[in-house]
């Protein structure tokens, strides 16, 4: 092949052609955009080297199959965190205005009606001096909040957006969510205690409490959905909810579900592990600087992901009921984002409405309220599916 | 194509989302300031001076809740891994799997009640 012109470098050939394609037959947006820019970056690149040095190795290199796939990876790893990234400082854009408007003032004002500011006290956060108090168990204390932010990035990062836009099209697609969601509470537990300070200790320890009083509902009603559509995989779930959603066999559930979720997520009214009115910060009091700015994004990944799992399990995903497929495959990503947000607007309501439940309150009612409504939820759609409904 | 090709994305995804925290704090290393006190190194403790170590063997109040919790993780593992091969299994199947569940609500039910007293 001749290789004279720079568009005989850059070709923008079908990705599903190449051999070393990573996603099967599917089809993966974010992998083709990031394949072009690939394309656009290494043709360059190799168009560059070959007019220097006609006919070398390196340029050929540059625009083969595999190569082109290792940096397409690069850059739909960049992609796909930029976008997670985005979604979740536009949640807590959104929290900051409307908890404002709750509390009947403002919220944010500074540039592009309050976005800016997020922006700007992420920058202030990276300027702040790192302190590190004497007494820590230095290596814990970093590390295990290392891993709280790293595996809240991860989920929210593994969260498909529509069938189109996806990391892994995993078949044990909301297990494995699951199961890097229910970390963060052991670390924190370690974290606490690796800070040798009290509130951090106590702060750890109702991490630990909290985990204890929801996750086993929470468990209880992703069964229930799975039990449903038949599968773990997110898609299929998503799929089977095509025309109803499972809110309406799940009625109960959902609310159940709503409560669990913002548990999972630590926030307000079941933030006790970082109840800032009795422990100070709880488990983050020894945090400062750039380490508790991220562990504030953190907590918006993690509430981004909750609002996702409630979106997945029972409000139909990326898809519109009853209208046609053309009209549904348009902008799948965006109509997902926008019920994000929605179950999002919900968990602000409830931030602003709700006092923080007591440590012995929350074990009482994980056990004794949410966990009999998630029994009787499963037993409802048990029998719906044993009288052949579903 | 091979199980590790399929799950190379994730990988990629993963090195950016685990490294992503401490990658933020090597390059704000460069920027920001150091100059630590002895004010600013101490445990903080509400404005007075620290009293005692905080690593200290502490006592978990809702133990009881966290053995159940132990059991019942497992039943539910039991139940997940059922709920998605319902389809293919045997009605008598369905019957032994809701007996266990039915077992273990009970005895739930009955800790959850004998436990009431025992919150301190």
């Amino acid at each position: 092949m001749a290789y004279k012109s720079i568009l005989d470098w850059i070709t923008f050939g079908n990705i599903m052609e190449n051999p070393w394609y990573p996603f099967g037959d599917l089809y993966n947006l974010p992998f083709d955009i990031s394949y072009k820019l690939w394309e656009i970056i290494g043709g360059a690149l190799a168009w560059l080297i070959n007019l220097l040095l006609p006919g070398n190795p390196v340029s050929t290199w540059l625009v083969a199959d595999g190569t082109s796939v290792g940096g397409a990876l690069l850059i739909f790893m960049i992609v796909i965190f930029l976008v997670v990234f985005i979604c979740t400082l536009l949640s807590l854009w959104m929290e900051r205005k409307v908890l404002g408007r709750l509390m009947d003032r403002r919220g944010t004002m500074i540039g592009l009606k309050g976005f800016l500011q997020c922006v700007a006290d992420g920058l202030k956060t990276f300027l702040k001096e790192n302190t590190l108090p004497k007494k820590i168990d230095k290596m814990t204390y970093m590390w295990t909040v290392a891993l709280v932010i790293g595996v809240s990035v991860l989920i929210a990062c593994m969260i498909p957006l529509s069938g189109r836009w996806f990391v892994v099209n995993y078949e044990t697609g909301l297990l494995i969510i699951m199961a890097f969601f229910a970390l963060a509470p052991f670390l924190i537990l370690v974290s606490g205690w690796a800070q040798n300070n009290k509130y951090s200790l106590i702060g750890g320890m109702r991490a630990a409490e909290l985990m204890i009083s929801y996750e086993i509902p929470i468990l209880i009603m992703i069964m229930t959905g799975c039990f449903l559509a038949g599968s773990f995989n997110i898609g299929d779930i998503v799929n089977a909810q095509r025309d109803i959603w499972y809110i309406v066999p799940m009625a109960i559930g959902f609310v159940t579900f709503i409560f669990c979720a913002t548990a999972e997520a630590e926030r307000t009214p079941f933030d006790i592990a970082e109840a800032e009115a009795e422990l100070v910060e709880g488990w983050q009091t020894e945090y400062a600087g750039m380490k508790w700015g991220l562990i504030m994004l953190a907590e918006y990944f993690r509430g981004y992901v909750s609002c996702a799992m409630i979106v997945i399990l029972f409000l139909g995903g990326w898809n519109i009921p009853f209208v046609s497929d053309n009209v549904n495959n348009l902008v799948p990503e965006l109509v997902f984002l926008a019920k994000v947000w929605l179950v999002f607007f919900v968990m602000i309501l409830m931030r602003g409405a709700f006092a923080r439940v007591r440590t012995d309150q929350i074990v009482n009612i994980g056990w004794k309220v949410f966990m009999p409504l998630s029994v009787l939820n499963f037993v409802i759609v048990l029998l719906l599916k044993a009288g052949g409904i579903y | 194509m091979s199980l590790i090709m399929t799950y190379l994305p994730l990988v990629v995804v993963s090195i950016m989302a685990l490294g992503f925290a401490p990658l933020a704090w090597l390059v704000s290393r460069l920027i920001r300031p150091n100059r630590p006190t002895a004010w600013m190194e101490m445990t903080y403790e509400c404005g007075s001076e620290p009293i005692g170590e905080a690593q200290v063997q502490f006592k978990f109040q809702y133990y009881s809740f966290a053995i159940i919790f132990v059991v019942f993780d497992l039943v539910v593992t039991f139940l997940l891994i059922w709920a998605v091969a319902f389809g293919g299994l045997s009605t008598m199947a369905t019957v032994w799997v809701l007996l266990f569940f039915a077992i273990m609500i009970l005895g739930v039910t009955y800790a959850l009640k004998k436990e009431e007293y025992l919150w301190i």
